[in-house]
């Protein structure tokens, strides 16, 4: 929602840390002026004063309502000038927006995910509100992707994931360096290696639309169902609000109706991984 | 249907009074055409009734073009639109399911909604590319806005349509019941001969939702063909009634500008990464038409083209929708 009532306006937040996760990969650490909740998978509209907004879904886990934060990858106007700020500036947040993972449909099952690059930064969030209902949960298995070691974002994330129950998480890079120990090719070789119940799960996939598209072509051939497959669409959200029409997806607002689908609505719309 | 009428020149002279108390818009005659204009006392001669259509759309007295959507500047003095014909007021329809969504209302827009006192006026006389009707729009209302207009005879009608129609009427005492059939009959025999000129000016055109099946049907070669001429100017989606995409500009002080946007410009749908889903031009162009005849159509209640054909005068590609239709029907 917007701010006082107001569906356009920002509430203010005090930028407190920036992260370096990797050359092109910055985590903003934020503290709003008001509490600021969101679910899981659901979107913000991060804006910089008088410069411009751009939409991320926030990387921290959901059940933290003082502290928010946002990983940016530096890709276009917005995000280069994003990657210059210091803590101490502020930052615009309108939202949450939009339809985030439907966590409780989860229960009971297995949750694979797959995700590239910085499609990471909404996973890490579910992955903390997977973590909190583990108990209802068979089994999490992460399958990530990167170009090469030093994209890897999160990088203390992995061992940890590790270390919990019911949790295994697995890295794969395109480019290899020499000291590089865990699998090399695409994210997707990664699913030959993870025993799932195939019947029992749900596949959560986040990515560059590349990785979506193939991501989802294998995962279908594996024999999941398309209702089993949860996509993370990237569409350009401007307003947040299903008004502006620029993320439009066939009938879909994916700002709206998304921007959390399952491949079973989208898989006749046309151009979806564009 | 409850009639009132008022003598011409009495009506020109309450509208003077309103002038003090409100802010008008009237659908004025003017040295192109006519379209709505904010108006002043000495306007008042060229405000037009019952022939079609302002060159612009409703939408614009709604929905600026350009306007600050965090700073409240907006005036709180009444507002009277006169002489919207009813492909304009139906237009409104879908902004209303859009701005005034429960989820998310645009407060913005939804005062304007409220201090607006709508005044249509029945068409008689068509013009070339008019085609309500095609899509079960009538020339007239009889259910939306708050009042319709007729001027015949040297009177002025209205036919009261909302209870804010009939306040706004109360507050004119010039304004008496009408129970005169002959006047009646008169302007039935006005719109059904409209009608007629409607059906026959666009035989064979298909109805909105046969348009639905043709666009979704419709094959690359064909996007390619009409969008040959285009070039992506946007005047097809600036001038409609129903298009109402916008952008959201940052201002110092978090203040956000919305202004008018159009799918048919490149990079509408451009991401930071360079992924664009509508880079290029046919599929620009396709876009406007799934989004008006068929995803529209499973999103809203609401009609996304009205039939007012603005969208074709508009076009400097001279790119006519209706022949596309023909084309494929």
């Amino acid at each position: 929602m917007g701010h006082n009532n107001n569906i356009y306006k920002p509430l203010r937040a005090k930028l407190t840390e920036v992260i370096n996760e990797s050359p092109l990969i910055k985590t903003f650490v934020l503290i709003p002026e008001e509490e600021f909740s969101f679910k899981t998978g659901q979107f913000i509209e991060l804006s910089l004063d008088g410069i411009g907004e751009a939409p991320f879904t926030p990387s921290s886990s959901p059940l933290i309502t003082d502290r928010l934060e946002v990983t940016v990858m530096k890709t276009g106007y917005v995000t280069e000038i994003m990657h210059n700020l210091e803590p101490g500036a502020f930052m615009g947040i309108r939202g949450p927006y939009g339809r985030g993972y439907p966590v409780e449909k989860f229960f009971g099952k297995e949750v694979l995910i797959l995700g590239g690059g910085c499609g990471l930064a909404p996973i890490r969030s579910l992955l903390y509100a997977l973590e909190h209902i583990s108990d209802n949960l068979k089994k999490v298995t992460l399958c990530y992707g990167s170009k090469t070691p030093s994209d890897c974002i999160y990088k203390p994330l992995f061992n940890r994931l590790n270390s919990i129950k019911k949790f295994e998480a697995y890295r794969t890079v395109d480019q290899p360096d020499e000291e590089w120990n865990e699998s090399v090719g695409v994210a997707t070789k990664l699913l030959d290696k993870v025993t799932v119940d195939i019947k029992n799960s749900v596949v959560v996939i986040c990515g560059p639309p590349i990785m979506m598209k193939f991501g989802t072509i294998r995962i279908l051939e594996m024999g999941y169902a398309d209702e089993q497959i949860y996509l993370s669409m990237e569409k350009n959200m401007s307003c947040g609000l299903g008004k502006c029409g620029h993320c439009m997806m066939g009938e879909y607002f994916v700002c709206k109706d998304g921007p959390v689908f399952t491949y079973s609505e989208l898989k006749n719309t046309p151009d979806i991984w564009k | 249907m409850q009639y009132k009428s008022i003598e011409k020149k009495e009506w020109d002279k309450a509208l003077e009074r309103l002038l003090s108390s409100h802010t008008i818009y009237a659908n004025v005659s003017n040295d192109f055409g006519q379209d709505y204009e904010l108006i002043e006392q000495t306007d008042i001669p060229r405000i037009t009734y019952n022939k079609p259509k302002p060159a612009t759309s409703l939408k614009n007295i709604f929905l600026p073009v350009k306007e600050n959507v965090t700073t409240d500047k907006a005036g709180s003095k009444s507002r009277i639109i006169i002489g919207a014909p009813n492909c304009d007021i139906e237009g409104l329809s879908i902004l209303d399911e859009i701005y005034l969504d429960k989820d998310f209302t645009d407060t913005f827009y939804k005062k304007k909604r409220e201090n607006t006192l709508l005044i249509s006026s029945d068409c008689f006389g068509i013009q070339e590319h008019c085609h309500c009707l095609s899509y079960n729009i009538k020339p007239y209302s009889v259910s939306k806005g708050d009042l319709a207009i007729i001027n015949l005879n040297g009177k002025i009608i209205f036919r009261v349509i909302t209870e804010k129609g009939e306040d706004f009427l109360e507050a004119i005492p010039e304004a008496v019941a009408c129970n005169d059939n002959s006047i009646h009959d008169a302007i039935e025999k006005e719109q059904h001969s409209t009608e007629a000129l409607l059906t026959e000016a666009n035989k064979g055109l298909p109805d909105y939702e046969k348009t639905g099946k043709i666009v979704a049907g419709a094959n690359k070669d064909i996007w390619e063909k009409y969008s040959a001429q285009c070039v992506s100017c946007g005047a097809c989606a600036a001038i409609c009634p129903t298009c109402t995409c916008f952008l959201l500009i940052d201002k110092p002080g978090f203040e956000k500008v919305k202004q008018l946007d159009a799918c048919q410009y490149p990079g509408f749908e451009r991401v930071a990464g360079g992924e664009d889903a509508l880079f290029e031009l046919h599929n620009r162009f396709r876009n406007r038409y799934m989004c008006k005849y068929v995803w529209k159509p499973e999103k809203f209640n609401s009609i996304a083209c009205t039939g007012c054909g603005r969208c074709i005068e508009a076009c400097i590609g001279k790119i006519n929708k209706n022949e596309l239709f023909m084309e494929l029907s």
